[in-house]
């Protein structure tokens, strides 16, 4: 047991945050709620920061910290799929990468576009293709998710097969999601906490009222416990470890997302706060994979059978 | 950061297991129905205790000057979670090795190490602590059971309440008022508890005989060598103890392995194939894990040596949680668990509903995460 960084995860951790730096805040937007930046993502790739699972030294828990890194990051980026599922399948595939649930493709896919790697995970087999421009429909301009999605108009005919186990890639999809949720819970909770210690009322900071103070309390116990969660299960390489990780950040993303944008009051309903940004991610994790009932299915099935 | 135990680990929880397994005796399941604090359990954990001395297993954590092995807190958690997983068979020992005895040493003068370190190092000794009273709960430094000095003497009156094991303790860790100086006028008495003037009530309650009472202190006279620390430093000292005792009781694994046993039976009986069984259970196992890395990242800070300030109440509700969601799942899926089906849920049942109230409440750990891990500003006072 031991759960400190070491050395070399600090000093990765320290490299993204350098890196990152230029995209700490958000500039206005009012166009759709998805903010991504092309910028980021080319430093992101060309630093090699979406490959560090397969660097010896470093492996699944480092790239789950800098996951969970990105994912605090106003800007959405394609990072835990690639991070975290990609080198399963083929380091080489085409970014982003899109995971799909065979059966279920009728869903908002996040970061879809043409040249993006669609893996269609299913019981029987992984497989993938390069989307082109007509397998894709746009969503609407106005999509209330602040990822960029997109909806798959069918599967090809041909798609490339993968020797991998599809029970392992759904693990490690549900590792990635449990790594980018627990970053994006802690940003939430962090531009919350900055807001209510200013905005006052009565004279006094909102974050005064105990009415407030505890749930944010407990907000924080199930954001802390995300975070341990996400990185545990990405250590252990285990299946029940990595259900309940997504479990627990779908639950904590279902408890949080409406009481965060309610304490921000007119403020949460605009788009002139950061907030939406990591809460409308988190709600569309919410449903992927299934959702809380599928990861407690999932989580029962492989602690007890 | 990683998650595995060392094989010194595994195998010093092996150890603690076979002697578990050597030690309790048969039909131990029923007895540690009778709580941490009955008679029955605190006569068996004193015949338990000094077995556990003798194999070494009774303060392994403590360091080699005070005649431990110097194993570190990893040690301490893994000891606490497999004797808290058995139903506790220290009783109230538990106590005495985790926190009392450190602070003793620390802060005790050498008559009163000599008096009380070795009884507890054989597996002798019961403490209890007289902390909380019945205007003094939540708000403790309101606490005003007075000690005043007369003639080498302190001379005690007051009450205190919720006091586990005071039936049957030696000796009380008693927080007394000697100033009206808020928390610099409290002070530490060690008071034995034949001490004339002592009187103990029990207070029948919902989670196991014996675990609850009132302590009434009439002109209880003790000499003025009973002071623990200087007077007025009793905050200081409770703030120590606490660093070494913060997490308290490794609730989530008692709770876990609750779970565990109660899906055992809903599988016996072919209940466990209801989805919406299956996907709660999960949810309960996740809170439990949830619970057990926020207490793990508090024992590494204690490993690497740092100040473990709120964090710990983080974990401490985390652990809440858990124990909450696992009573509700037993008592919806598995109701005849409290009416005899199962002396283990009910053994757990009874001491889980305690995780939001003893050692601070659940609602004070919230106050204490909200102002020092979210520094937000502070209420009004």
């Amino acid at each position: 047991m031991q759960l400190a960084l070491n050395e070399d995860q600090t000093q990765v951790l320290d490299f993204v945050e350098a890196l990152a730096r230029p995209f700490a805040s958000a500039p206005l937007h009012d166009a759709g709620l998805a903010l991504e930046s092309a910028e980021l993502d080319a430093a992101l790739v060309e630093n090699g920061f979406l490959d560090v699972m397969a660097v010896e030294e470093l492996g699944p828990v480092t790239a789950a910290l800098v996951v969970e890194k990105l994912a605090r990051l106003p800007f959405a980026v394609e990072a835990a799929a690639s991070a975290l599922v990609r080198p399963l399948i083929d380091p080489e595939l085409p970014r982003p990468l899109c995971l799909v649930e065979e059966g279920r493709t009728s869903g908002p896919v996040r970061f879809l576009r043409p040249g993006a790697t669609v893996v269609v995970v299913g019981q029987s087999g992984v497989r993938s293709f390069t989307a082109s421009a007509d397998q894709i429909a746009a969503a609407q301009e106005d999509t209330l998710y602040a990822y960029p999605v997109a909806f798959l108009t069918g599967l090809p005919e041909a798609m490339t097969s993968h020797d991998v186990d599809p029970a392992e890639v759904t693990r490690a999809w549900r590792v990635a999601m449990a790594a980018e949720a627990a970053g994006l819970l802690g940003a939430a909770l962090a531009s919350v906490v900055t807001y209510v210690s200013e905005r006052k009322q009565f004279g006094r900071p909102l974050a005064t009222f105990q009415a407030m103070r505890h749930r944010l309390a407990e907000a924080q116990v199930v954001t802390n416990t995300a975070h341990w969660l996400a990185m545990r299960a990405a250590a252990t390489g285990d299946s029940a470890d990595a259900a309940m990780a997504l479990l627990h950040a779908q639950e904590a993303a279902k408890r949080v997302c409406y009481d965060y944008h309610q304490f921000l009051g007119g403020m949460g309903m605009t788009l002139e706060h950061p907030l939406h940004l990591w809460t409308y991610r988190l709600k569309l994790l919410t449903s992927e994979l299934g959702g809380r009932g599928a990861q407690g299915l999932a989580a029962a099935e492989a602690l007890w059978g | 950061m990683q998650f595995e135990w060392t094989e010194e680990q595994d195998a010093f929880r092996h150890k603690i297991r076979d002697f578990l397994h050597a030690q309790l005796p048969e039909g131990w399941e029923k007895f540690s129905e009778h709580g941490p604090a009955s008679p029955a359990l605190t006569a068996f954990a004193r015949g338990f205790c000094e077995k556990l001395a003798e194999v070494g297993l009774l303060f392994p954590h403590w360091p080699k000057e005070m005649g431990g092995e110097g194993l570190g807190p990893w040690e301490q958690q893994i000891l606490s979670e497999e004797m808290w997983i058995a139903g506790e068979p220290r009783g109230g020992q538990y106590m005495n090795v985790n926190w009392i005895g450190p602070t003793l040493e620390k802060y005790g003068t050498a008559e009163q190490k000599a008096r009380y370190l070795e009884p507890i190092t054989r597996g002798e000794s019961l403490w209890c602590q007289g902390f909380s009273e019945p205007d003094a709960g939540s708000d403790l430094a309101s606490l005003r059971t007075r000690a005043v000095l007369k003639d080498g003497h302190y001379v005690i009156n007051g009450q205190k309440i919720w006091t586990s094991y005071a039936g049957l303790a030696d000796t009380c860790f008693l927080l007394t008022r000697t100033s009206d100086d808020r928390k610099k006028g409290i002070t530490i008495v060690l008071v034995p508890m034949d001490t004339p003037g002592i009187t103990v009530r029990q207070i029948p309650s919902l989670i196991g005989e014996g675990d609850i009472h009132e302590v009434f202190f009439d002109d209880v006279t003790v000499p003025e060598t009973a002071r623990f620390g200087e007077e007025g430093q009793a905050w200081e000292i409770v703030a120590y103890s606490l660093r070494n005792e913060r997490l308290g009781i490794p609730r989530f694994t008692l709770a876990r392995a609750a779970l565990d046993r109660a899906v055992m039976m809903l599988k016996d009986r072919g209940d466990f194939t209801r989805e919406y069984v299956r996907i709660e259970a999960a949810r309960c196992a996740a809170l439990c894990e949830a619970a057990g890395t926020a207490n793990y990242a508090v024992v590494q800070k204690r490993v690497d040596g740092l100040a473990i300030g709120a964090e710990s109440s983080s974990a401490r509700y985390a652990t809440v949680m858990a124990e909450r969601a696992v009573c509700e799942f037993v008592v919806e899926f598995l109701p005849e668990a409290l009416a005899g089906a199962s002396p283990y849920l009910k053994m757990h049942h009874q001491r889980g509903i305690v995780a939001g109230v003893a050692a601070g409440s659940a609602e004070i750990q919230l106050n204490i995460i909200a102002s020092d891990v979210l520094e937000l500003p502070r209420e009004p006072r």
